[in-house]
């Protein structure tokens, strides 16, 4: 089947809202065509597949150079399309190219298990050919899937959970078994699709699979209605979601993103295999502070996350530890359709057994999370509040009787986070969005007063709506004071309420400081410039925190 | 060198205005004589004492605001004189009855292209290819991304999103006048052939159309009341004022799409909260506007309505054309 039908398939579910419609396009797509390319299309569209062949930089100067184009008039394009790949499509419509032979037969398959990996074995030179002679004979309808896949950026709409539901209905087989089988590695090939679709359920052929995690939903108020003692507590950390997997001996330790991370991590691979059985954990990955037993800041833990093979050194610096909050399988046998509270017990049984029996000392490397007891309601809302004080960002809070299903399921796991820290700044700069935000100035930095200067301490993606977003964009083209590239500079006249989650010492940043998951939650239109914050109040805030 | 003074035609308040005949093109506010280069109301203001125009365009333009306006009307090329400048209408490709409007004076040529496209239609005069020394041009879509499919490719796949929901009633949001007839024109010519429905506004126009000579597929004129079942696998064409409101309520089962240059980029079909968006326009792509600009061969070329800076400075770097800004 040509690459044109995935094409088609992009293009049909990029225009279409509603998800039963989606389903069923992508039930006739796997229907009429070959089985290789559903696993390659499945591949693209559960997000398996964002290597990087190539920069969208890259690209751009290759065009620029191969049509003789300029630079600038490309940089400018982007900024109106928000995208490298569909701005060099656009570009290539209007390359009058005609070649002789297009290659209209190309599968979905063929470019990407063929032409695409040929293309990296190329030296420079060969490889800028070979994509001039691929963009004049592809047929225009699939340069935009082409150069997505090049540039590693292609995405859908389409959540995984779609795509579960969508092969659940094909083959009418229960959702949870397809995306139990989804779960973890994916390597497209013939086979890997026939397992996906395969109609008897050998649950010994997911022994490599880490389960679908369970995740929680924002707090609702109704919960507040119900008897405290139905609930389960824990702190929220901050860290590495993760499950970890003995099975047969073998540990494997797989994040929520579905990563298998044992060769960042060996030291926990090799204490969790002391461990006498088998066994699937879930809970949080954390870099320790051993001294005051709480967690370090995530901050830490990212300088171990994409570091392979980690030296002694680096683990002796940023000491990790593994808290499980959940069993969900002991000696081979499933226990998720088991009640929390009991799910508990087993938990701290076995935790207690593997502590004392294991020969090695395990219990510098892993904890079972410790639970809150809140006398009522109110008293939940203190320990939220003193979430900052050990590090974490909240409250979990659990039925005691859920079963451990799948996704961000309704009504049985909820977080309740710390109210963000709140200062009032001022729009400084503005720069042009990507993606869907493109053509418009979405990307914001915010100043606050020293003196009588405005210093850059925080930018902001989120938080207005799409009218707002327009209303704003409009008024920084009328009151900018500077150009410089995409990024203008702006009269400071607007004051936003910026919320964030954290706040530290900084050095890289001119502020000195440093802010967490900053974004906007009020337009202060009633605020002149004057009534914003200075920098001083965000050091009082930061010493009142630690 | 030249001061501002020279220039036969420049900005003021806002529009296109010649001192030296005292008359105002596509002026936004009330003056008193007004060139109106077609019958889009974004080019055209009430309470002007007099207007001028070509023909289609004075009885399209009194259609929709009615009879009480003073306009009088010249044929395509027919030269006619204020304070001794020769003045002449010339088609601009854009919608029936669309101009450009070419000035002489003191043999100095002024174009001012008016809103305008090369591309194919059917249902209004070709562009004509003027000659001129200065240039005023258009350049909402200024920029090389904007390359447009020819219009019976889009219509086929306008066909094509109509067929393959054969439960939905298909809403197509269009300009009620050009883009609306244009769009029947081409789709009745796909393997499309169910019922089309369009908005009052846009039927008024198709009527107009046909009085004009121009064969438009005759619709149905949708009516509020009308039963849904009926309505199933059929077309309705509706100006985008009523795509946001209650409008919409009228109908179950549907599908969305705006037919609109700007929807060739992804971002702003998912921002336009449509459905589906289809690229095509009655304006000049990037290739129009430079075939016009140096098919004109004028020597010196303003733009407005549209971003020109990229378009400017590759005009003068690449094709060494002056580009001038008004001030």
């Amino acid at each position: 089947m040509s690459l044109k039908k995935f094409s088609e398939l992009f293009g049909d579910l990029d225009s279409i809202n509603s998800t039963n419609n989606k389903i069923e396009v992508l039930k006739r797509y796997f229907l009429s065509n070959e089985q290789i390319d559903n696993s390659w299309a499945i591949y693209l569209l559960t997000g398996k597949s964002n290597k990087r062949f190539i920069s969208g930089r890259y690209l751009k100067n290759l065009f620029s150079q191969i049509y003789e184009y300029p630079q600038w008039l490309i940089d400018t394009c982007y900024l109106k399309v928000g995208d490298s790949a569909e701005v060099i499509t656009l570009l290539l419509k209007n390359k009058t190219i005609s070649k002789a032979k297009k290659l209209s037969n190309i599968s979905l398959n063929e470019l990407l298990s063929e032409i695409i990996p040929a293309l990296s074995k190329l030296n420079e030179e060969e490889k800028n050919l070979e994509i001039k002679n691929l963009w004049e004979t592809l047929p225009e309808d699939n340069h935009l899937i082409f150069n997505k896949i090049l540039t590693g950026t292609f995405r859908v709409g389409v959540s995984i959970g779609l795509i579960t539901k969508s092969i659940s209905k094909l083959i009418n087989i229960d959702e949870k078994i397809i995306s139990h089988r989804l779960m973890g590695d994916f390597k497209p090939s013939i086979d890997s699709y026939e397992f996906l679709i395969k109609k008897n359920i050998n649950l010994q052929e997911l022994n490599s699979k880490p389960f679908p995690f369970l995740l929680a939903n924002t707090i609702e108020d109704k919960i507040f209605k119900h008897s405290i003692n139905d609930f389960q507590f824990e702190w929220k950390y901050d860290g590495i979601r993760m499950q970890i997997i003995k099975r047969s001996g073998n540990v494997s330790l797989w994040t929520r993103g579905q990563e298998l991370v044992n060769e960042s991590f060996p030291e926990l691979v090799k204490k969790m295999s002391y461990i006498k059985d088998d066994f699937v954990l879930d809970g949080e990955l954390l870099v320790w502070n051993f001294k005051e037993q709480i967690a370090f800041d995530f901050s830490l833990l990212q300088k171990r996350i994409n570091r392979k093979s980690p030296t002694r050194t680096i683990q002796m610096k940023y000491p990790i530890i593994f808290i499980a909050y959940d069993l969900l399988e002991i000696h081979g046998k499933d226990i998720r359709e088991i009640k929390l509270e009991n799910r508990r017990i087993e938990l701290e049984k076995y935790f207690s057994k593997w502590h004392y029996k294991t020969e090695n000392n395990i219990s510098d490397i892993f904890k079972i999370c410790d639970l809150i007891y809140p006398k009522d309601w109110s008293d939940v809302l203190t320990y939220k509040e003193k979430s900052r004080e050990n590090n974490t960002e909240g409250l979990i809070i659990k039925k005691k009787t859920s079963i451990y299903s799948s996704g961000r399921k309704k009504g049985i796991w909820w977080k309740y986070k710390v109210d963000p820290m709140q200062l009032d700044a001022v729009l400084i700069y503005a720069k042009g969005g990507s993606g869907r935000r493109a053509g418009l100035y979405t990307d914001y930095s915010f100043g606050l007063w020293k003196d009588q200067e405005l210093i850059k301490f925080a930018s902001a993606y989120s938080g207005l709506t799409n009218i707002e977003i327009k209303e704003l964009d409009k008024w920084i083209r009328k009151n900018t004071l500077e150009k410089f590239g995409p990024v203008r500079s702006l009269k400071p006249e607007m004051v936003f309420e910026i919320s964030f989650e954290k706040i530290q010492i900084s050095k890289r940043h001119k502020s000195g400081i440093a802010v967490r998951f900053p974004r906007i939650t009020k337009w202060r239109k009633d605020k002149k410039i004057n009534d914003a914050d200075s920098l001083e109040n965000a050091y009082e805030l930061m010493k009142k925190i630690s | 060198m030249k001061t501002k003074k020279e220039y036969l035609i420049r900005y003021k308040n806002g529009s296109l205005y010649c001192e030296l005949a005292d008359i105002w093109i596509d002026p936004s506010k009330p003056v008193n004589k007004a060139l109106i280069t077609h019958a889009h109301f974004d080019h055209f203001t009430f309470g002007c004492e007099e207007y001028i125009s070509t023909k289609e365009t004075a009885i399209l333009l009194k259609e929709r605001v009615g009879d009480n306006i003073k306009i009088k009307t010249f044929e395509y090329g027919e030269e006619f004189k204020i304070n001794g400048i020769n003045i002449s209408f010339h088609p601009s490709g854009h919608i029936l009855g669309s101009s450009q409007i070419r000035f002489i004076f003191a043999e100095e040529k002024w174009l001012i292209s008016g809103d305008f496209k090369l591309q194919k239609d059917e249902t209004c005069k070709q562009y004509e290819i003027v000659k001129t020394d200065y240039l005023i041009s258009e350049c909402t879509f200024g920029l090389p991304i904007f390359k447009w499919d020819e219009s019976n490719k889009i219509a086929n796949d306008i066909s094509k999103w109509i067929t393959n929901s054969p439960e939905k009633t298909s809403l197509l949001f269009c300009y009620s006048l050009g883009k609306a007839q244009r769009l029947l024109n081409e789709i009745s010519q796909t393997n499309f052939k169910g019922n089309i429905y369009s908005h009052g506004s846009i039927h008024k126009m198709n009527n107009s159309y046909r009085e004009l000579g121009i064969d438009i597929k005759d619709t149905i004129k949708i009516e509020n009341k009308k039963k849904i079942d009926e309505l199933k696998g059929s077309l309705i064409l509706l100006p985008p004022s009523l795509s946001k409101g209650s409008y919409l309520k009228n109908f179950k089962n549907i599908q969305t799409a705006f037919a609109s240059g700007w929807m060739s980029i992804r971002a702003l079909r998912k921002r336009s909260g449509y459905d589906k968006g289809f690229a095509i326009s009655d304006h000049a792509d990037w290739d129009g506007i430079l075939e016009v600009v140096k098919k004109s061969e004028a020597k010196n070329v303003f733009f407005h309505h549209g971003d020109s800076e990229a378009l400017s400075k590759y005009l003068v770097e690449k094709e060494s054309i002056n580009v001038l800004l008004f001030r």
